[in-house]
């Protein structure tokens, strides 16, 4: 793993937990292997919703997020940090 | 004797040399307030209100000194005025009262307060369609709404509950506030019409209680014009928490009844005051709304039985119905509480579901919290709607104490468990997010998990520099120890060490001055710090116990402090206050 997407992983963490506000979650907590929603860290629909406005203003993403391209995204974090590296404006 | 009214007004014709009031801390045959100086205080008042405004006003009353209290309120009622009682005494409470009354009195800000010396009071016309006071409900079923009470309903309560508990001069000592209606009606009321003394104080701490009943257990033998005994106006709160280390000896001997009233008592709780005391506790089902609706002994029968003149039935939903004369109408009111008819009473089963709509679903609490207090190791369990994140629900989870989580794992192990527990009956986006476990549940004064105490439990979501608060016990004035918990998203954690954070040792003494601000009421101003040390660091999602005690002398305030975990002690030490300068303010 690059250095870079290690820093952008730690940032998507916090981004996850601030967004969310995830009381009893660390960035220790969140594996970047392990699911995001229903098992794992157990997010969920709304969630999903909140998190992709999250990416949109943090990094212009724009995602569709009822489309199966960005359930996809959204497994787990080092999707998401790939996701994130590739079509980030900002 | 003419039965107990307030429209008989029978204080103008008590016996002026009898008892009104009753120091019970005072030394021997200093203990009586009599009648004349109870009418002086009447025109004390009168003579404030007076130069205050003409007659017909209504004035707020906040007053914690009972007797004072029902001068000032006596006052008022001969002048021809009416009063609203605020629920308590915080600013945004009384600012809301302002807005429908000409001006405070009592023992808040901005109150005026009558001159000790009194004056004859002035008698005036009492009728019984006349507006007595306003009060409000307690916010428990949503936010506090005010409710009139007129002379006729007051009166119809009172005589029901002369005719079934008679006071028979016995002294009312009472643990609970009057500016509720249970209050009220139990220990002011009750005895300005039956001619009955009542305590000078509030009696909020059982070494108090304790202390009292031995003192007039001693007066009554050696003094004829003693009161002949006491009855007790309590709640769930203090009755639970009375401690077997005190002496209760006297109790039997001098208490005739027990009084419980503002939410259920529970059968080990009634059992518990019952041994202590000597007297089984006779419990009061009612609301502000509806007036006192039945009573129960529990070591008689977990039934309650209709008060004289209440009729109650139910419907197909379980749902009770009630008809009653304290009530406004008279026609036939459904509430919120389930029953089952049994006999000449009923069982109560629980309120009726309350509903609530989360995200878009239609959710019942009352089935979520049903669902987790049937997990193993849980005690109790209320799921609340927080207003600031209405997408979000929280829930408030009493666990058996070898339950409790006291490190981030075991709280998200906990979590874990719950939501899989919950998720086997419920979608995932209704399921609580926030979670906040208690040893005991947390409740206000009248025992009820009212709306300030769940605001309180969930501050720290609002404001990241504070912990998290889990309850309070206080043991009297000057001791108390909460639970506390440490934020994971703390702001000052953050980047304190990036891959160990810990709470910084100056962040604990802030937070340990501000909850002896709030809960013991210091008002100096911080002076030093002595003897401060933390053993043991303290890190996120730990779990404390705070323990805190103040000790006075003529300059200073110090107050000593220790946070203990299973892992150690995180914080001792004592914080110095110097007494505030007090600024005379006309």
């Amino acid at each position: 793993m690059s250095p870079v997407s290690n820093d952008l992983e730690l940032e998507l963490k916090h981004l996850i937990i601030d967004t969310l506000e995830l009381e009893d979650v660390t960035p220790d907590d969140i594996d970047r292997d392990e699911p995001l929603f229903v098992e794992g860290l157990g997010l969920d629909s709304i969630d999903a919703l909140e998190l992709g406005l999250a990416l949109q203003k943090t990094y212009g993403i724009k995602l569709d997020a009822d489309s199966e391209e960005s359930r996809h995204h959204f497994a787990d974090l080092k999707s998401l940090a790939a996701l994130v590296e590739a079509r980030r404006v900002k | 004797m003419t039965e107990a009214s307030l429209l008989g007004a029978p204080w103008r014709t008590a016996s002026l040399d009898q008892p009104a009031g009753w120091r019970c801390d005072a030394p021997a045959a200093s203990e009586a307030v009599t009648w004349r100086a109870f009418h002086e205080r009447i025109g004390a008042w009168q003579v404030l209100l007076d130069t205050l405004a003409t007659p017909g006003r209504r004035w707020l009353l906040h007053l914690k000194d009972p007797l004072e209290f029902a001068a000032a309120l006596i006052a008022c009622w001969e002048r021809g005025d009416s009063v609203v009682l605020p629920a308590d005494d915080r600013p945004d409470t009384l600012a809301g009262v302002d807005r429908i009354t000409h001006a405070r009195l009592g023992d808040v800000a901005k109150a005026h307060l009558a001159t000790p010396r009194g004056a004859s009071p002035r008698w005036g016309k009492l009728n019984a369609e006349r507006l007595a006071v306003s009060l409000y409900t307690s916010g428990s079923t949503g936010d506090p709404q005010r409710l009139n009470k007129s002379f006729a309903q007051l009166d119809a309560e009172l005589a029901t509950h002369a005719r079934l508990w008679p006071l028979e001069g016995r002294l009312v000592i009472s643990q609970v506030s009057h500016q509720h209606i249970y209050g009220l009606l139990f220990a002011i009321l009750r005895p300005l019409c039956e001619g009955a003394p009542m305590a000078m104080s509030l009696c909020r701490y059982p070494e108090t209680l304790s202390d009292w009943l031995w003192r007039l257990d001693r007066t009554r033998r050696h003094s004829q014009d003693a009161p002949p005994g006491a009855v007790l106006i309590s709640a769930p709160p203090p009755l639970e928490r009375l401690p077997r280390e005190i002496d209760w000896e006297a109790a039997p001997r001098v208490l005739k009844r027990v009084h419980s009233s503002g939410a259920a008592l529970s059968w080990a709780a009634s059992e518990h005051a019952c041994e202590l005391l000597g007297v089984a506790v006779s419990e009061i089902y009612g609301s502000s709304e509806t007036g006192g609706i039945a009573w129960r002994i529990q070591q008689q029968g977990e039934r309650w039985m209709p008060l004289a003149g209440v009729e109650v039935r139910d419907d197909c939903h379980g749902a009770l119905w009630l008809r009653s004369p304290f009530l406004s109408s008279g026609d036939w009111q459904r509430q919120a509480d389930r029953i089952s008819l049994e006999g000449d009473g009923f069982r109560l089963l629980g309120r009726s579901d309350r509903i609530l709509k989360v995200g878009g679903k239609r959710l019942s609490l009352t089935a979520m919290d049903r669902a987790l207090g049937g997990h193993p190791g849980v005690v109790q369990a209320r799921t609340v709607w927080l207003p600031e994140r209405d997408t979000r629900l929280g829930a408030i989870v009493q666990l058996a104490p070898e339950r409790l989580p006291h490190d981030h794992a075991a709280r998200r192990d906990l979590i874990e468990t719950l939501r899989r527990h919950l998720l086997a009956a419920f979608e995932s986006t209704v399921v609580p997010r926030y979670w906040r476990f208690v040893d005991a549940w947390p409740t206000d004064t009248q025992g009820k998990l009212s709306g300030t105490v769940v605001r309180r439990l969930f501050r720290d979501l609002e404001d990241r520099r504070v912990p998290r608060w889990l309850g309070v016990e206080r043991q009297d004035d000057d001791h108390c120890r909460m639970t506390l918990e440490v934020p994971e998203r703390l702001r000052y954690v953050q980047g304190h060490f990036d891959r160990h954070p810990v709470v910084p040792g100056v962040v604990i003494v802030q937070w340990i001055v501000e909850l002896a601000r709030e809960h013991l009421g210091v008002s100096g101003v911080f002076q030093r710090l002595e003897r401060v040390k933390f053993p043991t660091l303290l890190v996120p999602g730990e779990r404390v116990t705070l323990s805190l005690a103040l000790t006075h002398d003529a300059r200073d305030t110090r107050l000593a402090f220790t946070a203990r975990s299973p892992r150690g002690t995180h914080a001792t030490g004592r914080v110095v206050f110097h007494a505030q300068e007090v600024n005379h303010v006309e």
